[in-house]
């Protein structure tokens, strides 16, 4: 097949978009795709370290209302769902995904020698690494690289791309408005060094990386742009920046984008002084557009094939600080949501205020690697190994 | 002296050559050039802002003469001046009289990493990279040991001996000098005694608090003895793995970003014993290897490389420096905010699609205008508006002054070959030259700010 003919005929480059030679495998795989599992994930980071303890709120723990004077939840105040544990009163859109038995909460989640700052532990979070390993790629850089192969296989939904979807080779890519991208990518002058770009004689080096890196990009704009484009959601989303990421992950999935893995984070979670006002917003924003979102994909019948999980890189401390707020902890609750889940509602105990560490901070159980090492086996189908880079239980909630 | 050598040289040892420099230098002998780089005193500018407002407060913050209110506004007082400095040592870059010593200030400040919200200290550990960063390498590891932002940032200060803390010992064998897999856990535990009771006075003094260090007999390395901090730092120096972890990282960085084992080896003869910095430099710019082709332009700049590099032909003011702020974090790179104790991880992983797309774009906005699309992520700290407040200001301008008088002086009558050549270190890839010489009509101006948007002038 002529080389013109080929990239017309491909779904992703259409119109004149002239390819380096040796970049023709890149542009090729791009047809294939990620195999054949349809299943997506949607990473969700609440960032600066939510304090699990005042949003599953362990109501009967004596330890817990000694611990906070001031900020504790009353338990009359609780959405209570189990003997011990109950929601905070602003997760109340949770509570209609619980009782469908859409969502699942493990309790306790982290890793040894916690890290207490947020650029490292999300670092952690972000690379799967150990807490004294300084990787350079995230978790799922190393999925796109053995799977996607390319950069829209996984899209942070804002404007620079985090270390969780960074490769060695291949990055994934971040939009909050493909449109925006697309046009960044057809400025006459991007469009004029690229439709020039006709042989091989560009080396494998250094340079070769940075023409391909612009190729893919512009491939990747192009296709999300052009797949997503007529898709709008009907949902009234809540009118704020968060929201708005989730109705763009929505438009995305919705719109049939072959994207495996979209990651949104959500600002605002440090609460070192007066949180209880402060958290229930935060929580009232992050609930209210959970409910709409797995809504939307449910009505779009996305939903079966979409997994959503919530993480913050830490907990906060179980004692309150002298200013109505709490410090940096360690483990904390990751939400996982969607219908096909194997074992709804709570995974595991709540935490155990009588056995902290030596800090005084909650111990975890479970480590976040196997929520990740579940995630990779048994909902996106491929081994763990090469990605986690070593081998971790999986555990049974999907 | 070859035009394209002394280019290339002073690529990597600083961050361009006007081409008026370049022409008289290229008359010159390879050694003169190269002996001209090194400064001939150890006198050297340290880096400073005017602090003399902020210096009753930490008097009387030090002495615990602050209410809680008094001293929460003191650090946020410091946090507002360390962005300053941060616009300072910008400024230095691209302005010094002595740009090897900076470029070499840039290259260790990513070796031996610290970061300090402590403006006194910040600025202290910066001056101790700037002093020692053509010196010996003991005496710089031994100033770095004793810094108060690095006895804070590793947790030394909390290292004593009822409770050893590791953590500088551990980031002083694995990332200063040795590297994983060259000592034991057990020489980590005997090294962090060595260290405990390091500690410092208000001023930025080292004192050793003689209560809580370890005075026994600790085994390192092999070695037995009651070694204290110092002497850790000497063992460590004993092993030629210590020369041979240096000079990989010099030559990643000054060289090339792989490694050639020929070359390595040559250097490490050098370094290893004498630990003279300005030696091994000296010795790695004297060498043909340095020269040949494979090397020019087979780095990609990173962020403040690409910033520095604009500026040196057009220095910019920044109205609002939170703006030049903005621009490193898109980037990834905000000198004084390291990512963590590794650094940040250099050559590729610079780029990703978006990164590559605001750097090819970095021209136009800081030159021509160009608007800018996207916002930065909200920091950690902040309140949900705070964090989502950037993306309000997308679309806009930056607010800035140019200064259009080096260009006029150096640049604005060049030829078209000589300005591409003077402006581009790689090989230009044969269908963009065919591009480029579309561009007829343009001014010396507007060509230069496409050069400076080909992805060629990403790389030095």
């Amino acid at each position: 097949m002529k080389r013109r003919k080929f990239i017309q005929q491909s779904s992703l480059a259409s119109g004149a978009l002239f390819v380096p030679h040796f970049l023709k495998a890149v542009e090729k795989d791009g047809t294939a795709l990620t195999g054949t599992s349809e299943k997506r994930l949607v990473i969700i980071q609440l960032s600066g370290g939510n304090d699990g303890l005042n949003t599953i709120i362990p109501y009967t723990n004596d330890i817990y209302y000694r611990s906070r004077p001031k900020i504790a939840i009353p338990s009359t105040d609780v959405l209570k769902v189990t003997d011990n544990l109950g929601f905070h009163t602003s997760l109340k859109p949770l509570m209609g995904l619980y009782d469908k038995g859409y969502l699942t909460i493990l309790n306790n989640v982290g890793y040894p020698n916690p890290d207490r700052s947020h650029f490292r532990s999300t670092d952690i979070w972000h690379t799967a690494s150990k807490s004294n390993e300084y990787l350079t790629t995230g978790w799922i850089g190393r999925y796109l690289e053995e799977y996607g192969k390319k950069a829209f296989t996984a899209i942070e939904v804002d404007d620079s791309l985090s270390l969780m979807l960074k490769g060695e080779h291949t990055n994934g890519i971040a939009t909050k408005n493909a449109k925006l991208l697309f046009n960044n990518v057809n400025t006459p002058y991007f469009k004029k060094i690229l439709n020039k770009q006709t042989d091989q004689h560009l080396s494998e080096h250094n340079l070769g990386y940075l023409y391909k890196t612009m190729i893919e990009a512009r491939s990747s704009a192009k296709y999300i742009y052009e797949t997503s484009r007529t898709t709008q959601s009907k949902k009234d989303y809540p009118d704020n920046p968060f929201g708005k990421q989730l109705k763009t992950t929505a438009e995305f999935i919705n719109s049939g984008l072959a994207t495996k893995v979209y990651y949104v984070s959500m600002g605002g979670f440090d609460t070192h002084a007066n949180q209880l006002g402060a958290q229930s917003r935060l929580l009232e924003i992050y609930g209210k557009a959970m409910a709409i979102f797995l809504d939307d994909l449910e009505q779009n019948g996305s939903l079966d094939d979409t997994i959503i999980m919530t993480f913050s890189e830490f907990g906060r401390r179980v004692g309150e600080n002298a200013s109505k707020g709490t410090d940096h902890g360690t483990a904390n609750q990751v939400f996982i949501m969607g219908s096909q889940l194997k074992k709804a509602g709570f995974y595991n105990q709540g935490p155990d205020l009588l056995t902290l560490d030596n800090n005084q901070d909650l111990t975890y159980t479970v480590d976040f690697r196997s929520i990740y090492a579940t995630l990779l086996e048994r909902w996106l189908g491929v081994p763990q190994e090469n990605i986690l880079r070593s081998s971790f239980t999986t555990l049974d909630f999907i | 002296m070859e035009t394209k050598h002394v280019q290339h040289l002073f690529h990597r040892a600083g961050f361009g050559i006007l081409p008026s420099k370049l022409l008289s230098l290229s008359k010159m002998s390879r050694k003169n050039v190269v002996t001209g780089l090194v400064p001939k005193t150890k006198k050297f500018q340290k880096l400073q802002l005017e602090l003399s407002g902020m210096e009753a407060m930490v008097k009387d913050a030090t002495k615990g003469r602050l209410s809680k209110p008094q001293r929460k506004e003191l650090q946020r007082l410091s946090r507002e001046k360390l962005k300053e400095y941060n616009a300072a040592w910008i400024h230095r870059l691209v302005h010094t009289q002595e740009p090897f010593r900076e470029k070499m200030t840039l290259f260790w400040a990513n070796i031996f990493v610290c970061r300090d919200n402590h403006i006194f200290h910040a600025q202290q550990f910066n001056n101790i990279l700037r002093e020692h960063a053509l010196g010996h390498l003991g005496d710089f590891l031994k100033a770095v040991a004793k810094a108060p932002s690095m006895s804070k940032y590793l947790n030394n200060r909390q290292n004593i001996k009822e409770k050893p803390n590791e953590n500088f010992a551990r980031e002083l064998l694995e990332l200063f000098t040795l590297g994983e897999g060259n000592y034991s856990e057990q020489d980590i535990k005997e090294a962090a005694r060595a260290f405990s009771g390091w500690s410092f006075r208000p001023n930025g003094d080292f004192y050793l608090r003689q209560k809580k260090h370890d005075y026994g007999s600790k085994t390192f390395l092999g070695e037995r003895g009651n070694f204290d901090g110092d002497d850790i730092i000497n063992i460590i120096l004993k092993q030629p793995q210590c020369a041979r972890y240096i000079c990989k990282k010099v030559y990643r960085y000054f060289v090339h970003p792989e490694i050639n084992e020929d070359h390595l080896k040559e250097m490490e003869g050098v370094f290893y014993g004498s630990y003279d910095i300005a030696k091994l430099m000296q010795h790695v710019f004297m060498s043909d290897w340095f020269y040949e082709k494979e090397q020019h332009g087979s780095k990609i700049k990173s962020p403040i490389e690409l910033l520095v590099g604009i500026q040196k032909i057009v220095p910019i003011h920044f109205m609002k420096k939170k703006q030049q702020l903005y621009l490193q974090r898109i980037m990834g790179q905000v000198l004084l905010y390291p990512p963590n104790v590794a650094g940040w991880k250099q050559n590729r992983n610079w780029i990703d699609g978006n990164t590559l797309l605001f750097r090819m774009k970095l021209a136009s906005v800081l030159l021509n205008d160009a608007v800018i699309q996207v916002s930065e992520k909200g920091e950690f700290e902040d309140s949900f508006e705070a964090y989502y407040a950037n993306t309000r200001k997308r679309g806009k301008k930056l607010n800035i002054e140019r200064d259009w008088s080096i260009f006029s002086q150096e640049y604005v009558s060049l030829d078209r070959q000589s300005l591409r050549s003077y402006l581009i270190q790689a090989q230009i890839d044969k269908d963009t030259l065919l591009f480029l010489d579309t561009l007829t009509q343009l001014e010396n101006k507007e060509y230069m700010v496409q050069l400076m948007s080909i992805p060629e002038y990403q790389l030095c």
